[in-house]
């Protein structure tokens, strides 16, 4: 029995003993959740990243754009675009007097009876009338030909000049003095290049009077057609006419106060991002970057799907959650997921192997004519586009709305069965809107997932860089589109690493990225909003 | 006393129909939707099967799936069509001089098979999957086992959601503004790697977070009151448990890995590349080349050469081998997913 020992022992004594490993103060356990909480940190940094390089790549195109823009004013291009636009202006007139001569022949030939040499004899006086009203556009089409020519030059020069620069500068960045020396670099002093171009404008100024007294002439003695609903028309186009003229004093306004040294701002070259209507690349008189043909089109075969997909996707929620029985549910769930693994891609290949004929095949039956556009001949449009992609959205829809079906308290639909309502009231006055908040940010979802789309609507949607015509009511869904993902997929491979095209396609994806964002925000805020609360 | 008066009679006869109609509406809806998927897996199948699949022994086109694209020439040749690939014409025309004179019509890729593409697909869903599943459970982890409800917790699930809502062709772009620009990686398979791996990081998330929730709590309680650590806890006691559910929700995320054109299109996939990726003179090489894709080969050959009979057979033999890899990753990951919930039961 050693007293000794007991005595010297410390006075605190554990039955464990356990060293603790210290990394930098902490123990191992707190590393370890440092570990886990970096990975977690990990969606923030990539949302953040993808921010930031959008951006870094995009943020440029603006400054570049404000570049363009100025050119655009400086070598005298936009001076012209006056004068083209009025010509162009006077070209839709002329178009729609062809439009009121075909309707008369067919008027001729179908109703009167006569063959189509009498119908053409019978319009003889009408088209001497066409042949003058057109005729009186040729001498100004001939002074934007050629101040064309001027403009582009100057513009030419500059750019060339402008690579000199740049040529330069990398020269001296490489320490090369005497090769920088030699490139010559003229400075373009626009003042006196433009003088051609000003100089045009007394000449202008008269060829304009004659034109519009011309003009007024014609549009006070239009000719005689056959029907009322003809000579209505033609009416019509008097006044067109007149209105048309009418803008000529504005028109010579603008271009003797036009300035070619008026700065751009920024917000102007951020404006004709934003709002502008042409997006036009690698174009020799002026390239545009306007979004807005790209948004619309986006949007539209967005909306189509969700016109298909939002009643089948809903009304199979409803159907499963309520209405199947257990075995149907058991079996539609899974294979609606299953859809939703074909990938985007197959379903693009799918569509212009097979839906896009179908649906013109489909479209020129007599039984369907009454659809609005039907017959069409183009077999990719938005329509197309739209079918494949309600296909992707429904079971996005589909699963969503399901789980908002499911969260609805029990006591909710027994307490209805117990008031005596039958299953479909049950169904529709308390599950449906009980759940409303969940089905719409369902719906909010499918819309973020079709917009952002990009194999789909690239291989069928048709790719063409236009705002449909809406002026002939819901047709426009037979028009081929180009659409915001689309524009970059297929851009991306092509365009100088760099180059005002290239950020401007970054910019593009920016849009999408908070739109995408803002979707998803609204989504959330809906469910939270209105979430249903028992107790 | 008549039927009618009686309180508690059924609803009248109109109502019932009305009833009927619309739940047959609902019926219609639902299964109009299933017959829709199942167009367009049958119009791919059975066009796509008569590519992959013949009458003959072994059954199995083996050129197409062992072999590179190549050029398919077509001409008449003694008073019969025939159809070769770039090579077997070029011997014809050494053996037969006079074939030279020949007209022939050319399509690209239409010949061969798809071997590269399948290869490059499959390496990049394996070096994605395993970067998204690496962050993805162990950030699912923190989210579950250790965080504690907050503002920064809050703010983490917020861009968890975000993300899964960003669109691919988004990805694309950062994936190429950032790995392939800045990080000077070019088109390379570390690059769709990680672009990838971003893009299914919310789903392999989300899939692991449920895995272990559904674990439950006695399980940590026990192990924790037997004087384990929180690590000796989640390591013996919670992801042993997790781990297949983990990864057969995962699946479905490796699923959309391969299905995604738009992410690779500017930062892994080649249009056509002569060389298999494991023809590389360093071994480092390996990572930064690009590679072919399946679903970039089915772009490719869908929209950029045209459609007739000649082509049909290599893009809906592509689209057949795609959708079935695909479709057979999803079937496993739900049969899967019904298994184990039948096995564990807590």
């Amino acid at each position: 029995m050693p007293p000794a020992e007991s005595a010297a022992a410390p006075a605190v004594e554990f039955a464990i003993q356990k060293r603790r490993v210290r990394f930098l103060g902490l123990t191992l356990d707190e590393c370890i959740k440092l570990f886990f909480g970096g990975n977690a940190v990990v969606s923030i940094v990539v949302l953040t990243l993808i921010t930031y390089f959008l951006f870094r790549e995009g943020a440029g195109f603006f400054g570049q754009n404000r570049v363009n823009l100025q050119v655009y004013r400086q070598a005298g291009l936009e001076y012209v675009d006056y004068l083209r636009r009025q010509a162009d202006d006077h070209t839709a007139l002329t178009r729609y007097l062809a439009d009121v001569r075909l309707r008369t022949v067919q008027h001729h030939t179908r109703t009167s009876g006569k063959s189509l040499e009498e119908a053409n004899a019978a319009l003889t006086e009408f088209d001497v009338y066409v042949e003058r009203y057109s005729a009186a556009i040729d001498p100004l089409r001939t002074m934007v030909g050629e101040l064309s020519e001027v403009a582009s030059a100057i513009k030419t020069k500059f750019i060339v000049n402008e690579d000199k620069k740049e040529e330069r500068r990398q020269l001296l960045a490489e320490g090369k003095m005497a090769e920088a020396a030699r490139v010559a670099i003229d400075r373009v002093d626009f003042e006196a290049e433009l003088r051609p171009i000003r100089a045009g404008f007394p000449a202008y100024r008269t060829l304009n009077r004659e034109l519009s007294s011309t003009l007024t002439q014609l549009a006070g003695n239009i000719p005689a057609l056959p029907v009322p609903e003809l000579q209505q028309r033609m009416e019509r186009f008097a006044v067109l006419s007149r209105e048309y003229v009418g803008t000529f004093p504005e028109i010579e306004r603008s271009l003797e106060s036009w300035d070619h040294n008026a700065p751009i701002s920024a917000s102007q070259a951020f404006s004709s991002f934003l709002f502008g209507r042409q997006w036009l690349t690698a174009s020799f008189w002026q390239d545009w970057y306007g979004i807005i043909p790209l948004l619309i089109g986006s949007l539209l075969v967005s909306l189509v799907a969700l016109a298909l997909a939002v009643p089948l996707g809903v009304g199979a929620a409803i159907y499963v959650n309520q209405i199947a029985t257990p075995l149907e549910q058991k079996l539609i769930k899974p294979c609606i997921e299953f859809i939703s693994a074909i990938p985007s891609v197959v379903l693009g290949f799918f569509g212009i192997a097979v839906l896009g004929q179908l649906l013109r095949n489909l479209s020129q039956s007599p039984a369907l004519a009454w659809v609005p556009g039907f017959p069409y001949s183009e077999r990719l449009n938005i329509l197309t586009a739209g079918c494949l992609l309600a296909l992707i959205a429904v079971p996005t829809i589909f699963t969503l709305a399901e789980d908002a079906l499911n969260n609805v308290p029990r006591a909710f639909k027994e307490a209805s069965f117990a008031l005596g309502a039958s299953r479909l009231q049950t169904t529709m006055r308390i599950i449906v809107p009980a759940s409303l908040s969940g089905i719409i940010s369902a719906v909010l979802l499918g819309l973020g997932r079709v917009i952002g789309e990009t194999m789909v609507v690239l291989l069928c949607a048709g790719n063409r860089i236009a705002i449909p015509d809406f002026t002939q009511g819901f047709a426009f869904i037979v028009e081929p589109v180009h659409t915001m993902t689309g524009i970059i997929a297929q851009e991306m491979g092509e365009v100088v690493r760099g180059s005002i095209h290239y950020r401007a396609l970054f910019v593009v994806g920016l849009v999408l990225f908070l739109l995408s964002l803002l979707i998803n925000f609204g989504a959330q805020k809906i469910v939270r909003r209105y979430r249903i609360s028992v107790g | 006393m008549s039927a009618s008066l009686h309180p508690f009679r059924s609803h009248s006869q109109p109502a019932r129909r009305i009833e009927g109609v619309i739940f047959w509406a609902f019926r219609l809806a639902t299964y109009f939707v299933l017959a829709c998927g199942l167009a367009v897996f049958a119009n791919i199948f059975f066009k796509g099967g008569a590519t992959v699949f013949q009458a003959r022994a072994p059954f199995v086109n083996f050129t197409f799936l062992t072999e590179a694209p190549e050029s398919l020439y077509v001409f008449e040749w003694q008073g019969r069509k025939v159809e070769m690939g770039d090579r077997e014409f070029r011997e014809f025309r050494e053996r037969n001089p006079e074939a030279a004179k020949v007209k022939t019509e050319s399509y690209v890729y239409s010949a061969g098979g798809i071997f590269p593409c399948i290869v490059g697909t499959v390496l990049l869903v394996i070096g994605s999957m395993a970067i998204a599943l690496l962050l993805g459970v162990c950030a699912a982890i923190y989210l579950n086992e250790y965080a504690r409800d907050g503002r920064f917790i809050r703010f983490v699930r917020l861009a968890i959601l975000n993300l899964a809502g960003v669109p691919s062709i988004v990805f694309g772009l950062f994936g190429f503004g950032m790995f392939v620009i800045f990080f000077g990686w070019n088109v390379s398979l570390l690059a769709g790697w990680f672009t990838l791996a971003f893009m299914v990081l919310p789903v392999v998330i989300t899939a692991s977070e449920e895995s272990l929730k559904a674990v439950p709590r006695g399980f940590r309680e026990g192990s924790l009151a037997l004087g384990a650590t929180k690590w000796q806890t989640i390591r013996k006691n919670v992801l042993p448990y997790a781990m297949p559910g983990i990864l057969t929700s995962s699946i479905l995320g490796i699923a959309r890995v391969a299905g995604e054109t738009a992410p690779i299109m500017f930062t892994a996939a080649y249009v056509v590349r002569d060389k298999l990726p494991w023809d590389v003179e360093r071994s480092l090489d390996f990572f930064f080349q690009g590679v072919m894709a399946l679903p970039y080969h089915i772009y490719v050959v869908s929209s950029k050469i045209p459609q007739n009979e000649y082509t049909e057979k290599v893009q809906y033999g592509t689209a057949f081998v795609f959708l079935a890899i695909v479709a057979l990753i999803a079937t496993s990951s739900i049969l899967l997913r019904s298994h184990l919930r039948n096995r564990y039961k807590w």
